[in-house]
This record gives structure tokens, sequence and C-alpha cells, in this order.
């Protein structure tokens, strides 16, 4: 079990995401940015910025702090979701059912709230927590985030018409996460255990829902292969991390990953390499799984071909659950950051991470 | 637990200053109580659940005269007050996160322990060590970060003062019943009294050694320097030999110093650089003989320093002081080395400066439990109602009397009663304190931390941790009782909550929460959501209620549109085996029959839609009260162009409407019965298929 490195931070992070790199997709940034949010107590988000390990000059010092903070502001509820949509563009879902949208700029380090919307509420008018927000994956200015909550509804919000959301209820349940498969399809995963596909043109028809029919389990958290957008990969209740490959709509094959002992609150595939699919967990671990080998694709349910490997990355001054992470997508070294409820800032920075057979 | 609750609040009260109580009534002005009730007002409050706020409003009585027919008695304030006291600053938040996850590692680590059917010293007492150490880390940097605090308030003060005599009580535990008590090694307390003396009540200083040593270059500005003597003392007193035998050599070429001073300087500088050093590889015998020659070489110095001292006393009065003091302080330096109980004790200032040079210089090798005889010795020369309560709880456990250090480590925080006497519980000490108690110790301050935290947003899941690991009856029961009070603000929060009771099994407080989910989502109008939770503890009534709900939706409306509301709750107990209960229950079932019935004859497949209409009510899973609506619904099927009900078929569908007739006659006061009108539209058209069943078959 690898260790991570730990920083307190005295409040509970909820959400985390980094900031795209502010020239393009250059990778010559020597400070880099994320953003946390944190609930509870402490409802806020906080801008850190860490530096760039691969223009690292000499070992860091255990002392130092591994992020350090910029600015905050006040969040209308816990923060449930955080998008970057550009350097200087945030939007956030808040369990109070309200997607926020603010604007930063990191080199005077001000955060300040543009616009909010209340897109999730329930029959009776009760708020209703937002649990996820996607952004639409096209190239256009004008995106639209795509939301989902407790209410069982998934909300479309376009960001230059952001009061008028329109919103779709989609599910009995509790919708627990969603993504963009393609720039007009989304999924959805849901407490009744169901992923739901959507079109974005026909919203309130679901086009097609499975369920894992080995077990009956939650699911908590989805993520889309990022060249494959049939292959999704899901976290469930009890702790499994589960890839599906939807092809066939009828009949899809799914590959079950004992890696979690408790609900996987976030599973994502890593954008470096796609093979492996890195997930946390409320039993206060991140697992990082080599779901197939390289060139082997898919291989038929329950058949674990002995290259596959999970490592595990756990702290010792963490020993609750760890709600989010995110992967730098502008370094080449592997930097990810974590977040979780014992108040930590968690960082893996690895350049060959080395995995232990199943 | 009523006396905690006190005990608690009123050290807290006292020693948190962020917690602000104030109330302001709204529509009767702010008075003393006499006032208060002379007007008939009194104060209405409720206390929180689970945290120590209360919400607090103003009751005016009326008066008799005043009090019409009607019985209300109290007039209402129209303002309702919260008023809440923190019990854990937010100051504390990274400590206690940190500390938590060691406590949890060593429960984890002494589980395992258990499982290997071996005791704490199979563990190894390394590895209590190793968590013990993590613990004083956590608590060192707690203490940095309140230092590096600019223009400290009286709070965080007071705070830094807590977290220090925290370490010094813990690294003495420590030393005396970790360090020094490794199995099958006997080791001399000594060294690491004298480590843990100079770690946490530092003296000298090291900024002392630098203004002395700094500003004085050469020896006499050194002999000149005021604060050399107290300084070379205080060096003494606290086992620093080398530096002390440093300073003397540095001093001894001072012009300023008579020639016997000198000498003497000197010669004890290079006894001090003698001085014995136990190591493990040599034998007791060896050590003791060596010590005795070094002993008795200071014993003859300070005997000729003395002699020296008295003679020079009579017969130079005008030599000059600082000769004198020179010759004062090398006595002293010579007479606490060599052990001399007297001389030591007229030179400590605190009683631990005093144990600690006792234990050097007149018994290098005592171990752990020569402490007690000594304490007791020295502490009869302080005045004792002087004492902190760290001064207490330090002397109560080298007494070894561990009851009374418990009860002062809780006066000291609440934090370090229930870790320490955990650590006492995991060396096996605590038993030998336990029968002292009424309750059990460990579980009792282990409760009263736990306790305090669930209040707090951000330490409900630390507090319930505090709780579940007492491992005793006790702890579970309270457990169970809070777990079902923690606000279940968010989804995601009443997964954790739900986590926390199959980790801690608490069945009776999971089924409590998922009915608790359940009304929640009903209330919200999630239907779909509320039947998963109250299938998950088997609740048919509400199933059977919610479904009773959605048929009267259906029925008031017309519009059939609850097939995505009992979809998402079936859709994975259908595929799944293992949860059968949801499935077996009836109404849903029905629902969803009925629904399969509406779909196939919106597709036109009459014949199907028969069948599922027929198997409907032949499994008798409808409501009584749903079955004069199915018989209408099958009138459509009867009086069609395709035969859909063979003879058997309308026979059964003329039974169920003869059964409901029947009961209809029972009871006809009751509501909700058929149409006349349709019955015997139904009638007839159960005939006609009837006889055309015979006809076509």
């Amino acid at each position: 079990m690898s260790k991570l490195q730990v920083q307190p931070v005295a409040r509970k992070v909820t959400a985390i995401s980094w900031l795209p790199p502010r020239a393009g997709t250059a990778y010559t940034d020597t400070e880099l940015y994320f953003v946390t949010g944190s609930g509870a107590k402490h409802k806020e988000l906080v801008l850190w910025t860490t530096p760039n390990p691969d223009f690292a000059q000499s070992e860091p010092d255990s002392t130092n702090d591994l992020a350090a903070v910029v600015s905050k502001v006040p969040h209308n509820g816990d923060v449930q979701g955080i998008i970057a949509l550009s350097p200087s563009l945030l939007a956030t879902a808040s369990s109070t059912g309200i997607i926020s949208v603010y604007n930063m700029d990191t080199e005077s380090g001000s955060m300040e709230l543009g616009e909010s919307v209340t897109a999730h509420k329930f029959s009776n008018g009760e708020v209703a927590g937002a649990t996820s927000l996607a952004v639409q994956p096209t190239g256009a200015l004008d995106v639209e985030v795509a939301s989902c909550g407790e209410d069982g509804r998934i909300a479309f919000t376009a960001l230059s018409r952001l009061k008028e959301p329109q919103g779709y209820e989609v599910d009995s349940t509790v919708i627990t996460d969603l993504c963009w498969t393609t720039p007009t399809q989304l999924a959805i995963t849901t407490r009744g255990g169901q992923i739901k596909i959507f079109d974005r043109r026909m919203p309130s028809e679901i086009l097609a829902a499975f369920a894992n029919s080995q077990s009956s389990q939650a699911l908590e958290s989805i993520a889309v292969h990022p060249s494959q957008p049939f292959r999704l990969a899901t976290g469930t209740a009890g702790g499994s991390v589960l890839v599906w490959d939807i092809r066939d709509m009828r009949q899809p094959v799914i590959e079950e990953l004992a890696v979690h002992e408790a609900n996987v609150w976030q599973v994502r595939f890593d954008p470096a390499d796609s093979t492996r699919v890195i997930s946390c967990s409320e039993d206060a671990s991140i697992a990082v799984t080599q779901w197939a080998t390289e060139g082997r694709g898919a291989v038929a349910l329950g058949v674990a071909p002995p290259e596959r490997g999970v490592r595990r990355l756990s702290s010792m001054f963490n020993a609750l659950s760890i709600n989010c992470f995110d992967i730098c997508p502008s370094t080449r070294t592997h930097l990810l950051v974590a977040g979780s409820d014992s108040g930590n800032l968690l960082m893996e920075k690895t350049v060959n991470p080395d995995f232990k057979l199943f | 637990m009523q006396n905690r609750h006190t005990g608690t609040d009123r050290f807290v009260v006292s020693r948190d200053k962020e917690a602000v109580t104030h109330l302001s009534p709204g529509l009767f002005p702010a008075g003393r109580q006499s006032e208060w009730s002379a007007q008939n007002r009194t104060l209405i409050f409720s206390i929180h659940p689970l945290n120590n706020k209360t919400a607090l409003a103003v009751g005016g009585k009326k008066t008799r005269e005043s009090l019409g027919n009607d019985t209300l008695t109290f007039d209402q304030d129209q303002r309702v007050h919260i008023c809440g006291i923190s019990t854990e600053s937010d100051s504390r938040l990274a400590f206690i996160n940190d500390t938590h996850a060691v406590f949890v590692a060593l429960q984890q680590l002494m589980e395992e322990a258990d499982v290997d059917d071996s005791t704490a010293s199979a563990v190894g007492i390394k590895g209590l060590v190793k968590m013990s150490v993590l613990y004083r880390e956590a608590m060192q940097r707690q203490s940095r970060v309140l230092a590096d605090i600019g223009d400290p308030n009286e709070f965080i003060k007071e705070e830094a003062e807590t977290f220090q005599a925290m370490h010094a009580v813990w690294h003495l535990l420590e030393i005396i019943y970790l360090t020094t008590n490794t199995p099958g090694l006997s080791t001399s307390i000594v060294p690491h009294f004298m480590e843990w003396l100079n770690a946490n009540f530092p003296a000298p200083l090291a900024e002392d050694a630098h203004r002395i040593a700094g500003g004085s270059p050469t020896a006499d500005d050194l002999a000149r320097n005021e604060l050399l003597w107290p300084y070379l003392k205080k060096l003494a007193l606290r086992g620093h030999v080398s530096v002390l035998g440093n300073m003397l050599e540095r001093l001894a070429p001072s012009q300023l110093l008579s020639a016997s001073a000198a000498r003497w300087a000197r010669s004890l500088s290079q006894l001090c650089r003698k001085m014995p050093l136990s190591s493990s590889e040599e034998t007791a015998g060896s050590f003791n003989s060596r010590w005795r020659q070094w002993n008795e070489e200071l014993r003859g110095h300070a005997t000729a320093i003395g002699s020296l001292l008295g003679g020079a006393g009579e017969k130079d009065e005008s030599a000059g002081g600082d000769k004198d003091k020179a010759l004062e302080t090398l006595f002293a330096i010579s007479e606490v080395m060599r052990g001399d109980l007297d001389a030591i004790a007229a030179e400590g200032e605190i009683w631990q400066d005093i144990m600690g040079a006792t234990l050097l210089y007149s018994e290098p090798t005592a171990q752990a439990d020569r402490l007690p005889a000594l304490v007791g010795a020295i502490i009869e020369q302080f005045e004792e109602s002087a004492f902190t309560e760290l001064d207490r709880a330090l002397v109560a456990l080298l007494n070894h009397d561990l009851a009374e250090f418990l009860v002062h480590c809780d006066h000291i925080d609440h934090w370090l009663s229930a870790h320490i006497s955990d650590l006492m519980d995991h060396i096996s000490v605590l038993d030998i304190c336990r029968r002292v108690f009424v309750v059990d110790p460990r579980e009792h301050y282990l409760m009263a931390l736990g306790e305090s935290y669930l209040g707090h947003e951000d330490l409900w899941r630390v507090g319930l941790d505090y709780l579940g690991l007492c491992r005793t009856v006790a702890g579970a029961l309270v457990m169970e009782e809070y777990v079902t009070r923690i606000p279940l603000d968010s989804d995601r929060k009443a997964e954790q909550v739900l986590r926390v009771c199959e980790v801690y099994k608490l069945d009776c407080a999971r089924d409590r929460i998922h009915r608790q989910l359940g009304r929640q989502k009903w209330q919200r109008g999630r239907l779909g959501a509320a039947i998963a939770h109250f299938a998950q503890v088997c609740d048919h009534d509400s199933i059977g209620l919610i479904c009773d709900q959605i048929w009267n939706a259906y029925i008031s409306s017309g519009e059939l549109t609850y097939g995505p509301t009992i979809d998402g709750v079936m859709a994975s107990s259908s595929l799944s085996e293992g949860s059968g209960s949801l499935l077996h229950h009836e109404r849903l079932q029905f629902l969803s029959k009925y629904r399969d019935f509406h779909e196939l004859y919106a597709a036109g497949d009459f014949v199907e839609a028969g069948k599922v209409l027929l198997s409907i009510l032949l499994c008798e899973i409808a409501p009584a009260y749903a079955l004069g609506d199915l018989l209408v619904d099958s009138i459509p099927l009867l009086e069609g162009d395709t035969l859909v009900f063979s003879s058997e078929d309308t026979f059964e569908l003329m039974r169920v409407a003869e059964s409901l007739a029947q009961a209809h006659m029972k009871q006809s006061q009751q509501d909700g019965a058929i149409d006349r009108s349709e019955m015997n539209i139904f009638n007839v058209a159960c005939t006609r298929n009837l006889a055309r069943s015979f006809v076509m078959f």
C-alpha cells in the first residue's frame, strides 16, 4: 500500500478540480492551481496553488505544505461538485440544489460568485441536493452544464442563460452521478442500481437502462472512457468498480473489480493511461486498478487475466472517507490530489507507479 | 451520565471563550428573574437532541383574571433564540482528525494482536511506542501551530499551555510504561527522565547560552557576566555536564578569578568530562564502581572548595564579591553533582528540577519503581496548594496512583484522559485502577470525548468512532441512540450514517434510519425512494400505504404515470434473487402488473392483456378497493371483437364480481364500491362473453 502525502486543512473537502493551464494546452506553468469545495461547518470554495512537479528544483521538503491557499469564498450549501470550465470560470453544484458559476483570476487571486440558479427541488417545495454536475464536451463557447440531484431530476443549464434551467424527472430514487458519453448523450447512475442513458435532444425519454445482474447494489459514481464512449466505469455502494461495455444495449458486458470495502464516491479513467481506473472510497483509500492490459480490450465477464493489478493509496493520518480526487491533466508527472472527511488534502506524485498483482 | 454532562460543561465554559450565549427577548424586555416572575413571565426551552444547543423562547403567563374560558395560559413570544456552547474550537480540528486516525490505527493494531491470540507484549511495545510517539507528534504540531499565531488572545494562550501540559504528561507516561518497560531489559529511567525534563520544562534555555556566550567573547567578559553563575548552576542541575565542562574551561583563564577558583574551575571541568555514563554493554556492578569513584572525587572537590570558601570568607572580607561568587558557585555545583540532597533542594526552583537532579546524581541507576519514594520526599518541600493540575497529574503518575492520575488528566483536557486511558488499557495497566471507578474509566472517558464531538458538524463521524471503539455494551447503546439523531442532510450523509451502522453492527439503528429516510422521501414526494427504504426494513405496511397513494392518484387523475416510480425500485431487485423481499410485496406487484396490462392493452395485444388482468385477480394480489375498477377494465375485453376470456376465465371474473357484491352487501355503508350501473354492464358483458365462448370453443 502506497502512502499519500497529507496536508490538514481543517475542513471537510467534498469536491476538487484542477484548473486547466492558463496558456491553452501548454505544459509550462510553474504554478498549478486547483479548487476545493468543502461542506459541513465550512461551506466554501478555496483556490490553492502548488508548484509544478515537472519543474521541481530539488526533492520536496516533507515539512513544506503541499499547497498554499490563494483565496477563498463562501458557498451556498455543501459543495457537491466542481467543474473548471476554463482557468477563469468555475461551475459548482450545491447540497441546496443550486448551480453556481464563479469567476476567478489566478493572477490576482480573486474568486467571486457570478450567477446562480436553483435547479433541484422536491415536489413539496423543499430544496433537493444536487449530487453532481458535468459539462457538455463540445468545443462551443456556450456550453451546457448538466446536473443531477436527489429529486431524481437532471437539469440542463446553458451558461449564457443560467436563469432558465430545464429539468426532467428521470428516476424515482436518487441520481448519484452523471457524465456525458458524447456531446449529445449522457449517462446517469441511480441509487436503485441502474445506469440510464439519455439523448440530450429527447431528455425526458430513457434510451436504455442497465443494471448489474450479479448484484443489486446502488451505483455511486460514473465515468466514461476518454476515447470509447461505449465503455463506462461505475462505483458501487458495496465497494466494487464495474467496467461496462454497452455496445450491445440489450446485454451489456460487465466486469466487476472488487477494489474497495465501502462506497466508491468517485471513479475515473486515468487520463494518462485509460487501461487504468482510479477510484476513491468511504474506506479512506484510493485505488488505481489496471482493468485491462494494453491491446486486449474487454474480456468475458468474471475472467480476470493475471496481469491485472491494483495499487492502493492511503495515509495513516487519514482515517475517514476520501470524497473526491482529480488528476492534473497538464503535467508529465502523474499528479493526483484528493480531499477527505478527515479534513485533509491528499496528494500523490508518481512517475512509475508500482503495481501489485491481484 | 448527568454528572458527566455537568462536569464537561463547566469545564468547557470556563475554558472556551468562543461561546457567546446571549438572549434578547423580542416582545418582552429583558429583566431579572424576580421581575420576570412578578410579571408572570418565564423561559421556555428545548434542548437539542444531539449537540449542546438550546432553543429558548420567552413565555408569558397570563393572569387568572385576563383568562377567558379558553385554556391558553401561555402567551408565546414570537422569537425563538438558539443558544449554543461550542465544545470544540475549530483551531483543534486538524489535531482531532490526526489523533483520531492514530486512535483508529491503534485499535486495529491491538485487534490484530487479539486475533493472533497474543497480548500487547506480542504486538510489541515497539508498536505501541510508535503510536504513542505519533500522538505526541500531533500534540507538538498543534503546539507549533498555536505558537505561530501572532497576537494570541487569552484562549490561544490557554490552549498552548494545555497542549504543553498534555505533552508533558503523555511523554512521562510513555517513559515509565513503554520506553523503560521493555520486557527482559532492565533499563534505568534516569536518562529518559532527564530527556523528558529538558524537553518539557526547558531550562536552561538555549537563548540564555547564546546571550551569555555570544555577548562575552573573552574569559574576563564571561566572568563579569551576572547571568553566568545562575546559568552554570542550572546546567549542573539539569545534567548538561558537557556544556558545563566547556563553560568552566572557558572561564578558567579569566584574570578576574582568584587562583584557587581558577584551579578548581579547571579541575571541575575535567571531572565533568569524566562523568560515567551507563551503557547497555556495561554491567551494573562495573558502572557502580566507576560511579563511586567519580563521586568520591567530587566529594573531595566539594570538601576542598568548601573549606577554601570558609577560610576565604574569614580572611579577606574585601577581596571582592566576584571571586567569592565564583567559588560559591563552584561549591554549589560540586555539591549538586555529588548528589547532596540539601544542595539540590536549595538550587531547584521547581520540584521537577529537584527530582531530575536527585535521580541523576544520587540514584543514577534508579528504575521506575523507585519513583514513588523519591517524589514523596521531594514534594513535601513544596506547598501543594500552589500545584497546577499538571503538577498533580505528574505527581500521581510518578506515585503510580493511576486513578488519581486519570482524574487530573481529565481536568487538564478530556482529550488527554480519553486517549491516555485507552493507551493504559492496551498496556494492561488500567486494570490496576479499574476497581476504584464505578464505571470503566476507558469507556467513560472515551464516551465523554465522543459525545463532545457529536455536536460538531465536521466531527460527528469521529465522535461515533470513539463511541463505537469503546467496545463495551454501554458504548454500543449510547451509539445506537446517537446515531439515529444525526441529521440526514444529504443522500451521501445518509449513506455514511448507514455505513457506520453496518460497521458497528447497529441493526436496530439501521432499521430506524431507513424508516426515517423512507418517511422523509415520502414527504418529499419521492415515492420510489421511499419504497426502497421501507423495503430494506420489510415495512410492508408503509409500502402498502404508498402503493395505495399511487393507486388513488391514478384513480383521481385517470393517468397512469407511476411506471417510472416502481421501475426504479424494482429494476435491480427483479434481477437479483437476493433481495426478493421487495418483489414479494403484493401491492407493488399488483401495480406493476396493472401497468403491464395497460401497456399491452394500449399496444392492442388484448389476449395478453386479458391474461395479465386475470392473473391479477387469480393471485389475489389486488387490494379489495381496486377490484371494482379491475372488473370495469375487463368490460372492453369482454365486449371486444376477439374472444379474450374462455368460459373458465369468465367464470372466474363472475366469481370475483359475486364475492365483491357479497362483501358490498355486508358492508353496505362502505364507500368506494363500484357503480351499480357499471356492474350491470359487466354482468351483461360476462353473459355475452360466456355465450360466445361456448360457441367459439
